[in-house]
C-alpha cells in the first residue's frame, strides 16, 4: 500500500540526516508503528507521507503511484491526520471540526451531517451533548477522540497518527488504545502510527519499525522484535520486562502440553484459560490460585494443560536466563 | 531639504529646546514611576478598585493632549509653563503604567504564589519576593511605552509656553519652514529611541534572564 | 479661574457642533484607508515568502510610533500644503501602525498545531488564511482598529494647525485666547465621538467574532 524506497531527508539547520535511506513497506489494513527515541526521525517519516515534509532523496509511493505526482492538498484530503496536540480549530464546534474535510471535498450537506453524527457515535460520544460544544470545553480524552473522528470523516484509506495518545493521562491512554484497536477492527484502515512508548507500540502494532538517529534498526511483528532483538539498542528499548511482554504476546496453546486424543477423565483443579489467551493471563491465574498448572480449552473442550516449568523454560530460552 | 543646516545655524536654540525637552520628560518619568507604580501595587489586590482606576486612566488617555493642557492651564497655581506640562504628562503616564503593573501582577502564575504561601510567606513577602520580580518584565514593557509616549506628547506643551522641541515644529508650520519641522521631529524621535534603548539596557540588567519578555508584543494602546 | 457660562454654552451649543462633521471626516476617511492598507500588509507580512521581513518591517513600524503626532501632521504640510489633504494623509499613516501591528501579532499567535492540523487535512494556504487564521485573529485585529480609531479622534485635533479644520479649531482658539470654556466644549465632543466610535466598533466586532472567542475574550487577548 505505502512503499518507501531509499527515502532521505536532511533539514537545513542540521548536519545529520533526519531520515537516512529508509526502505520499507506498509501493508494494507495494517497498523505500522514507528518507534524510537526523540530525534529518531519517526515524525519526519510520517509527515513525508502527506507531504508536510518533502523528502530530498528516494521515493514514496501509495498504491504504486509516487506521491510527488499528486497535488499536496488533494493528497492530504485522502489521508487522515491525527497529532498529539489534536489541533482542533478553536473557533469551530466539534461537529464543524469533524465536517471539515467533507466540506473541503464539497460533500452535499446532508451527507456530511449524517457522517458527523455517525462518527461522534462511533467515538462513544453523545452527538446531542458534544456536537455543539467548542474544543476548549472538552476533556483531553474527548478532544483526542474528536481528533480521530475528524481524521476519519472522509473515510480515507490511510491514517497518519503522530503520538495521538501521548498528551492524556495513563488511564485515559489505555482506554483510548483499547477503543482504537476496536475501531480498527471495523474500519480496517492502513495506519502509520508514531510513538516513543514501546509498550504502546507492542500493544497496537501489527508491524513495528524501530528507528534510531534517522536509520532503520529493525522491522518485524512485535513478537519477532521481542524474541529476536537485533542489537543492544533494541534490547534496551524493549526494557527489562521483555520476558513479561513476550508472555503477553504468546498464546497459551503454544506452550501447553496437548492432550493427544486422550480420553477419559481429566484431572483438573477447575482453573482454565482459552487457547488463544496470552500466557501472561495463565501466569497471573497461577499466582492468584497458588497452582502450577492450568487447563487450556477451546470453547468448552479441554485441549491441553499449561505448566509453570514450560513457561519458565520458554522465557529463559528467549531472554537469556533472566527469569 | 536641509534640516542639518538648520541645526548648525541654530545650535544654541536647538540645544536649549533639547535640554528643556529631556529635562521635562525625565522629571515626568521619575514622578510617574514613583506615583503610578506605587498606586498600581496598592490596587493590585482589589479587583474592583483596580478596574475603576484603570478605567479612569483610559478616559484620560482618550482626551486629546492639547485639551488637557488647555484645561489645566486654567487651574489656579498651574498656569502657563512647566507645572501644567508636568501635571498633564504625569496624568498621561497613568494609563500605561498602572495597566502594566496590574497586568504584570495578575500574570504571575497562581501556582507560584501558592508555593510561596505554602512556604510560609506573608502577604508583603509574597508581593516583594514573588509578584514584583515576576511582574517586572510586563512593568518594564509599560515603562518603555510610557517613555516614548511622553517624549512625543511633550511637544504639545509648546502651546502652553514650554520652550522645547515642539516649538521647532509649531514655528516650522507657522513659517512654512520644512527644515525646521524635520529638525524638530527628528530630534524628538531620536530622544524617544535613545530613552527606549537605555531603558532596554536597564531592563537587561534588572530582569532575571528566566523571565525575558518578547519585545514584539501586540500593540494594545487604549483599547 | 472664572467660568464664563455664556461663553461655554455658546461654544458648546453653537460653535462646536459645526465642527462635528468635519472632525468625523478627519477620523473616518483615514481609518478606512488605514484598514484597507494595514490589514492586507499585515497579512502579507505573515505569509511564508515575506515572513522573514516581518521583524524588520515591524521595527520600522515601532520606530514610526516614536514620531510625535504633531510631527507627523507637520511633516506632510511642506509637501502638500494647507488643508484636508496633508491632514488626512498624516492621520492615515498614524492609524496604520496599530492595525498592522495587531494583524501581524494576531496571525502569528495562531497556534502552530492548529495550522499544522489544517494543512495535514488538505487545506490550501488560502483556505487556512480565510477559515483558520483570520477568524481566530478577529479580536486582536479589532482591538488594533479600536486603538487606531481612538488615537485618530484625538490626533485629528492637530489637523486644525495645518488648516484641516475639525474640532481642533475651537480647542486651539481656546488655548490661544486663554479661554478654558472653548477647550472644554471642544473636548466634550471629542470624548463623545470617541465613545460612540468605540461602541460602534465593538458592535462590529461582536458580529465578526466566532462565538467561542466571545466567551473567553479575556483569555484569548492575554494569550495573544
Amino acid at each position: 500500500m505505502i512503499h518507501f524506497d531509499q527515502v532521505s531527508k536532511t533539514f537545513a539547520a542540521s548536519q545529520r540526516p533526519a531520515v537516512d535511506r529508509i526502505t520499507l513497506h506498509v501493508k494494507q489494513g495494517n497498523i505500522c508503528v514507528f518507534v524510537g527515541p526523540s530525534g529518531c526521525g519517526k515524525t519526519t517519516i510520517l509527515r513525508m507521507i502527506n507531504r508536510l515534509v518533502t523528502p530530498d532523496g528516494g521515493t514514496i509511493t501509495i498504491d504504486g503511484r509516487s506521491i510527488m505526482q499528486m497535488d499536496p492538498p488533494a493528497l492530504r484530503r485522502t489521508i487522515g491526520y491525527v497529532i498529539q496536540q489534536v489541533g482542533l480549530l478553536p473557533h469551530r464546534t466539534i461537529a464543524q471540526n469533524i465536517a471539515l474535510v467533507p466540506e473541503l471535498l464539497k460533500w452535499p450537506r446532508d451527507k456530511t451531517e449524517k457522517r458527523v453524527l455517525e462518527l461522534i457515535e462511533m467515538m462513544g460520544l453523545d452527538p446531542s451533548e458534544v456536537g455543539h460544544k467548542y474544543p476548549h470545553q472538552l476533556s483531553g480524552g474527548q478532544a483526542q477522540r474528536v481528533g480521530v473522528a475528524r481524521a476519519l470523516a472522509a473515510d480515507p484509506p490511510i491514517m497518519l497518527m503522530d503520538e495521538p495518545f501521548a498528551a492524556v493521562d495513563p488511564i485515559v491512554r489505555l482506554r483510548l488504545q483499547d477503543e482504537f484497536l476496536r475501531l480498527q477492527q471495523t474500519v480496517q484502515k492502513t495506519i502509520c502510527f508514531v510513538t516513543h512508548d514501546i509498550n504502546e507500540a507492542i500493544k497496537l502494532g501489527d508491524y513495528l519499525v524501530v528507528l534510531k538517529e534517522g536509520r532503520l534498526v529493525q522491522t518485524g511483528t512485535p513478537i519477532e522484535i521481542l524474541t529476536q532483538p537485533e542489537d543492544d539498542f533494541v534490547l534496551s528499548l524493549l526494557g527489562d520486562d521483555r520476558g513479561v511482554k513476550i508472555l503477553d504476546l504468546t498464546r497459551a496453546e503454544t506452550l501447553m502440553e496437548p492432550f493427544e486424543n486422550r480420553l477419559g477423565p481429566i484431572k483438573s483443579n477447575g482453573h482454565r484459560v482459552q487457547s488463544i489467551d496470552p500466557v501472561k493471563i495463565a501466569l497471573e491465574m497461577m499466582m492468584q490460585k497458588n497452582t502450577d498448572e492450568i487447563l487450556v480449552c477451546k470453547g468448552t473442550r479441554p485441549v491441553g494443560i499449561l505448566r509453570w516449568p514450560a513457561i519458565k523454560t520458554h522465557v529463559n530460552r528467549i531472554s537469556g536466563g533472566t527469569v | 531639504m536641509n534640516f542639518a543646516g538648520f541645526i548648525c545655524d541654530n545650535t544654541g536654540l536647538v540645544l536649549e529646546y533639547t535640554a528643556n525637552h529631556v529635562s521635562l520628560v525625565i522629571g515626568v518619568l521619575l514622578l510617574s514611576l514613583a506615583l503610578w507604580i506605587t498606586t498600581g501595587l496598592l490596587i493590585s489586590r482589589h479587583a474592583r478598585l483596580a478596574g475603576a482606576v484603570i478605567g479612569l486612566g483610559n478616559v484620560v488617555f482618550c482626551i486629546p493632549s492639547i485639551s488637557l493642557f488647555g484645561l489645566f492651564m486654567s487651574v489656579p497655581g498651574l498656569g502657563l509653563g512647566r507645572r501644567t506640562a508636568t501635571v498633564v504628562l504625569v496624568l498621561y503616564a497613568m494609563m500605561p503604567l498602572i495597566r502594566s503593573v496590574h497586568a504584570g501582577i495578575r500574570s504571575v502564575d497562581a501556582a507560584v504564589v501558592n508555593a510561596g504561601k505554602g512556604m510560609g510567606m506573608t502577604n508583603l513577602q509574597l508581593l516583594l519576593k514573588i509578584q514584583v520580580p515576576m511582574a517586572w518584565p510586563a512593568v518594564f514593557a509599560g515603562i518603555r511605552v510610557t517613555v516614548v509616549l511622553i517624549t512625543g506628547i511633550a511637544t504639545m506643551a509648546t502651546f502652553i509656553g514650554e520652550r522645547n522641541l515642539g516649538r521647532l515644529i509649531h514655528q516650522g508650520i507657522t513659517r512654512g519652514d520644512a527644515d525646521m519641522i524635520v529638525a524638530g521631529a527628528l530630534i524628538v524621535s531620536l530622544i524617544a529611541l535613545l530613552l527606549d534603548y537605555l531603558m532596554g539596557r536597564v531592563e537587561r540588567i534588572i530582569i532575571s534572564p528566566g523571565l525575558r519578555y518578547q519585545s514584539l508584543e501586540p500593540y494594545r494602546g487604549s483599547a | 479661574m472664572n467660568f464664563d457660562m455664556d461663553l461655554f454654552s455658546q461654544a458648546l451649543l453653537q460653535r462646536a457642533p459645526g465642527h462635528i462633521a468635519e472632525h468625523l471626516q478627519l477620523v473616518i476617511i483615514p481609518l478606512v484607508l488605514a484598514i484597507l492598507i494595514a490589514m492586507p500588509a499585515g497579512i502579507l507580512l505573515t505569509r511564508p515568502a515575506y515572513r522573514h521581513h516581518g521583524r524588520r518591517v515591524m521595527s520600522v513600524f515601532n520606530a514610526g510610533q516614536t514620531i510625535p503626532p504633531l510631527a507627523v501632521i507637520a511633516l506632510f504640510f511642506p509637501l502638500l500644503g494647507l488643508g484636508y489633504g496633508p491632514a488626512i494623509l498624516a492621520l492615515t499613516i498614524y492609524a496604520l501602525l496599530p492595525i498592522a501591528r495587531n494583524t501581524v501579532a494576531a496571525i502569528s499567535a495562531v497556534p502552530a498545531e492548529v495550522k499544522d492540523a489544517a494543512r495535514g487535512m488538505g487545506m490550501t494556504p488560502k483556505e487556512i488564511l480565510f477559515r483558520v487564521e483570520l477568524p481566530l485573529s478577529v479580536p486582536t485585529i479589532m482591538s488594533g482598529v479600536k486603538t487606531a480609531a481612538i488615537l485618530t479622534v484625538s490626533t485629528a485635533v492637530l489637523a486644525a494647525l495645518v488648516g484641516g479644520k475639525g474640532m481642533g479649531a475651537i480647542i486651539f482658539a481656546g488655548i490661544n485666547f486663554f479661554r478654558f470654556e472653548l477647550v472644554l466644549a471642544g473636548t466634550i465632543y471629542i470624548g463623545l465621538m470617541a465613545i460612540v466610535l468605540e461602541r460602534a466598533l465593538s458592535l462590529l466586532e461582536g458580529l465578526l467574532t466566532p462565538a467561542h472567542l466571545k466567551n473567553r475574550h479575556g483569555a484569548h487577548r492575554r494569550a495573544a
